[in-house]
C-alpha cells in the first residue's frame, strides 16, 4: 500500500502541473502590455468603447456596489439607444459596459483589473471602495490604464502626482465636512460642538475638513472630542460623556448604520438633543432616521449633491423621471434606488460622455486630458449648485456639497443654520 | 489506462516526465500571456495557504477556520519589511517565522482543547485579526491597507513584471510543496495520521497527541505567512478585509474541494480559489455567489473526495467496465491497481466521519 501510495502523490501533482502547463501554452504572448504603440490605445474601436467597473456585487456592500453598475449601465444604455456618442475625433461610438464582482475583497479587484486588461478594457470606472480601488491603484498606473470617477473618498486617488491615472468621483470627506463647519461659522448664533468620530481615515477626514472650516470662527468652539473604533457594538459611553458637555451641536463622523440608529436613541433616552450633523452614507431617511427617532431633535443636517428620486420634491423633476426610466430599462434596477451610488454612477456616465466629446485622439492619453479639463459640468441629477469640476488637482470630480436639512421625509437644501 | 500507469510507475520515466514538467514550468510564463502568469500567481499564493490548512485539517484531522488570519499576518510583515528596506531574504524569513510564532503560542493553548474548542479558537483569529489590523495604523496602515511593490522585474532580467512574479512565486511554491510532500511522507506525516484517527492509539504508540498537534498548527501558521509573502509578491497591496473570516471559510472549502489529506489536492484548491470567481464572473456579475454555491454542490456531490479524486474515479469506471466486459481480465495487472482504490476510499471515508464529528 505504502509502496503504492508514492507513485499515486507524485502523478498527481505531474499530472495536474502538465495538465497547467499544457493546457495553457496554446496561447502564445502577443505584444504584452502596451505593446503596440501605433494608433488606438485597446479597448476602443471606430464604433465602440469598451468601460471595465469592478464593484461588490455579492458580500455586504454588494447594495450600493450594484448601483454602482446600474446608474452607468443607464446612462450608456440610453446614449447608445440613441446612437452613441459623437467623439472629438468625428467618430460616433457606442459605450460597452463590463461589470466584475469583486465582493469588496481587494485580491479580487486586482484579479478584475488584470482580467479587464486581458479582456481590452480602455479605462475602468465607478468601482466602489477603497481597499478595492486601492488594491490595484499601482497596477493601473503601471500599466497606463484610467482608474477614473472611482467611488472612494480616499483623497489619494485625487493627487496627480502620486495617481497620474486615477481620478476620484465622489467628495472626499473633508469636503463634506468642511460643508457643515461653514455652515456654523456662518451662524449668527453661539454654538458649542460635541465631536464624535471614527478612528480612522474616514473619521479623521470628516473632523479635520470640519475643523478647518471652523477654524477662524469665533461663534464656535469644540467642547468635546471622541472617538470610537468601526468595531465598536455602542458607543453609548462616549454619548453620555458628550451630553456632558452641554453642546448644543453634534458633529457624528459614524458609517455604521446600525451605530447611528443607536446613538440617535440613545442621546433621547439621555435627554441630550442636539442638532446633528451625518455623513451622506449615513442619513437615510427611511434606513436611518426614521428608525432613530430623528424628529426629537431640533435639525438633523447632511450633505448631498445630487438630486434624490425618493424625495416628493423632486417626483416631477425632468431628470429624475428620466433617470428612473433608464434605470429600469437599461440598468437592470426596476425599484427606486435605496443607495446614491445609482445617481452618481448616472453622473459619471454624464462625466465620462463630456470627456468623450473632447477626445481628439482615440489614446488613453488624450482620454486622460480630456478628463481633467471638466468645468461647470451640470450633469444630470446634480443639485443647483453644485457642478462637476476635475481641473483642481486634489479634489475629486465633483468637491462641492450642499447641506441639508431633515424636514421629517426628506431633505432640503438649507442656506442657514437653524 | 492500466498501461499507462505501468509506465508511470517506472522510476526512470517519472523522473523524465518530472523533468519535462519542470522545463515546462520554467519556460512557460515567457511564451503565456500576461493575464494567465497573473492567474497562475494567484493559484502559487493559495495554493501555500491550502497547503497548510491540508497539513493541520487534511492530515491531522483538527478544525482550522482561521488561516487567512496567518495568510494576513505574513502579508502585512512582508510589507512593513519591505517598506523598512529589509533584506528580502530576511522579509521572506520573518514573514515565515512571525505567522510561525503566533501559529505556535495560540496551538499551545488551543491544542489542549478538544475538537470544536479548537475550531472556535481559530475563528477567533480572523475576528481579532480584522479590527487589529485596522487599530495598529502605524504598522499595518490602518483601514486604508498599505502598499508595498518589491516584485517589478529588474532592468537586468528583461522580464516582465508578471513573468518575474511568476517565478518568484513558483520558487517559493515549489519548495513549500516539496517541504510539504516530505512531511507528510515522513514520520511526522504518520504520526498526524495517527492522531487524526486516534489519539489513545498515538498516546499508546508514544506519540503525544498533543505535541503532533502543536506541530501541525505551527507548520500550517507559517506555510500561511509564506502564503502571505507571496500575496504580497502578486497582489503588492494588503489591507484588513485581506484577513475576512469569510475568505477563511473559503479557503476551508478549497481545501475541501481539491481533496484534504492530498499534497496535489492543495494545489487544485488553490486552482480552484482563484478559478471560481474568475469563471462565475463570466458567466454573470450579479450572480457571483450563488453560482459558486451551486459548482462547490455539484463538486461536492460528484466527488466527496475532492477533485484530486477524479483520475481515480475514473480509473474504477473504467475498470468497472472493463472488467464486466471481460470477465477472466489478466490478474497480474487487475490487482496492484485494485488496492490503492480501496485505500483511497477507505480514507476519504474516515475523513467525512472526522468532519461529521467536528
Amino acid at each position: 500500500m505504502k509502496i503504492r501510495n508514492k507513485p499515486d502523490g507524485v502523478l498527481g501533482i505531474v499530472a495536474m502541473a502538465s495538465i497547467i502547463a499544457l493546457s495553457l501554452s496554446g496561447c502564445a504572448r502577443d505584444g504584452a502590455g502596451q505593446g503596440n504603440g501605433s494608433g488606438s490605445s485597446p479597448g476602443i474601436t471606430d464604433t465602440a468603447i469598451t468601460l471595465g467597473v469592478t464593484t461588490p456585487l455579492s458580500g455586504p456592500t454588494a447594495g450600493p456596489g450594484t448601483c454602482t453598475v446600474a446608474g452607468l449601465a443607464a446612462y450608456f444604455g440610453s446614449v447608445n439607444a440613441a446612437g452613441g456618442v459623437e467623439f472629438g475625433d468625428g467618430k460616433t461610438r457606442t459605450v460597452d459596459i463590463k461589470s466584475y464582482d469583486d465582493a469588496y475583497d481587494p485580491q479580487k479587484a486586482l484579479s478584475n483589473f488584470q482580467q479587464m486588461v486581458s479582456d481590452g478594457v480602455f479605462a475602468v470606472t465607478s468601482g466602489l471602495g477603497t481597499p478595492t480601488n486601492r488594491a490595484f491603484r499601482e497596477a493601473a498606473i503601471s500599466q497606463q490604464v484610467p482608474q477614473v470617477l472611482v467611488m472612494t473618498g480616499d483623497p489619494l486617488f485625487s493627487d496627480r502626482e502620486e495617481s497620474p491615472w486615477q481620478l476620484g468621483f465622489v467628495p472626499i470627506y473633508e469636503n463634506e465636512g468642511a460643508a457643515f463647519g461653514k455652515l456654523l461659522a456662518e451662524s449668527d448664533a453661539q454654538h458649542k460642538v460635541a465631536i464624535l468620530s471614527q478612528n480612522d481615515d474616514y473619521g479623521k477626514g470628516y473632523v479635520a475638513g470640519f475643523k478647518e472650516a471652523i477654524g477662524g470662527a469665533a461663534n464656535v468652539s469644540v467642547v468635546g472630542e471622541l472617538t470610537y473604533e468601526a468595531t465598536d457594538t455602542s458607543v453609548d459611553a462616549q454619548l453620555t460623556q458628550l451630553a456632558a458637555s452641554g453642546a448644543d451641536v453634534f458633529f457624528n463622523a459614524m458609517s455604521i448604520t446600525p451605530l447611528v440608529i443607536s446613538s440617535l436613541q440613545k442621546a433621547q433616552q439621555i435627554g441630550w438633543t442636539p442638532s446633528w450633523f451625518l455623513p451622506s452614507n449615513t442619513s437615510s431617511p427611511t434606513a436611518i432616521l426614521q428608525p432613530g427617532g430623528a424628529g426629537a431633535y431640533p435639525g438633523i443636517y447632511s450633505v448631498s449633491f445630487s438630486k434624490a428620486p425618493q424625495s416628493p420634491a423632486f417626483a416631477q423633476d425632468a431628470d429624475v423621471v428620466k433617470f428612473l426610466a433608464d434605470l429600469k430599462q437599461y440598468g437592470n434596477y426596476p425599484d427606486m434606488p435605496a443607495f446614491p451610488h445609482c445617481m452618481w454612477s448616472y453622473m459619471v456616465g454624464a462625466t465620462l460622455e463630456e470627456a468623450f466629446k473632447n477626445m481628439t485622439e482615440p489614446t488613453r492619453e488624450n482620454f486622460m486630458t480630456a478628463l481633467r479639463d471638466i468645468k461647470g459640468l451640470q450633469a444630470p441629477l446634480m443639485l443647483e449648485g453644485t457642478a462637476v469640476d476635475t481641473t483642481t488637482d486634489g479634489q475629486p470630480a465633483v468637491s462641492t456639497v450642499l447641506v441639508q436639512k431633515y424636514d421629517g421625509r426628506g431633505y432640503g437644501t438649507v442656506e442657514n443654520f437653524g | 489506462m492500466p498501461a499507462m500507469s505501468s509506465v508511470l510507475a517506472n522510476k526512470s520515466t517519472r523522473v523524465i516526465l518530472i523533468a519535462v514538467v519542470a522545463i515546462a514550468l520554467v519556460v512557460a510564463p515567457l511564451i503565456l500571456p500576461a493575464f494567465t502568469n497573473q492567474t497562475l500567481v494567484r493559484i502559487g499564493v493559495y495554493a501555500v495557504a491550502v497547503l497548510g490548512l491540508n497539513i493541520v485539517m487534511g492530515y491531522t484531522g483538527q478544525v482550522n477556520l482561521g488561516q487567512i488570519f496567518f495568510v494576513g499576518l505574513g502579508a502585512y510583515v512582508t510589507a512593513y519589511g519591505v517598506n523598512h528596506d529589509w533584506n528580502i531574504i530576511l522579509v521572506f524569513v520573518a514573514a515565515c517565522v512571525v505567522p510561525g510564532l503566533v501559529g505556535l503560542l495560540v496551538a499551545l493553548a488551543a491544542a489542549r482543547l478538544g475538537g470544536l474548542a479548537i475550531a472556535m479558537v481559530t475563528i477567533a483569529l480572523p475576528i481579532v485579526g480584522v479590527p487589529l489590523a485596522k487599530r495598529l495604523d502605524e504598522f499595518t496602515g490602518g483601514s486604508q491597507g498599505t502598499s508595498a511593490r518589491f516584485t517589478d522585474a529588474p532592468d537586468w532580467s528583461g522580464l516582465y513584471n508578471d513573468q518575474w512574479q511568476f517565478y518568484i512565486v513558483l520558487l517559493v511554491t515549489a519548495a513549500a510543496f516539496l517541504l510539504g510532500r516530505s512531511l507528510v511522507r515522513g514520520k511526522y506525516g504518520r504520526a498526524f495520521g495517527v492522531v487524526r484517527e486516534n489519539e489513545a492509539v498515538a498516546a499508546s504508540m508514544g506519540i503525544s497527541p498533543y505535541r503532533t498537534k502543536v506541530l501541525a498548527f505551527t507548520v500550517a501558521s507559517i506555510f500561511g505567512g509564506a502564503s502571505g509573502f507571496l500575496y504580497l509578491a502578486a497582489v503588492q497591496y494588503t489591507s484588513p478585509e485581506t484577513l475576512s473570516f469569510g475568505h477563511s471559510i473559503s479557503l476551508v472549502a478549497a481545501m475541501v474541494i481539491g481533496g484534504a489529506g492530498s499534497i496535489a489536492g492543495a494545489l487544485i484548491g488553490g486552482a480552484y480559489y482563484v478559478f471560481v470567481p474568475q469563471l462565475t464572473n463570466a458567466i454573470d456579475p450579479n450572480l457571483t455567489t450563488i453560482s459558486q454555491g451551486a459548482i462547490l454542490l455539484v463538486v461536492l456531490f460528484l466527488l466527496p473526495q475532492g477533485l484530486v479524486s477524479l483520475p481515480r474515479v475514473v480509473r474504477r469506471l473504467f475498470r468497472r467496465r472493463t472488467s464486466r466486459s471481460s470477465l477472466p481480465g489478466n490478474p497480474p495487472q487487475n490487482s496492484p491497481v485494485h488496492q490503492p482504490a480501496t485505500d483511497a476510499a477507505r480514507e476519504g471515508l474516515e475523513k467525512t466521519e472526522r468532519q461529521d464529528r467536528s
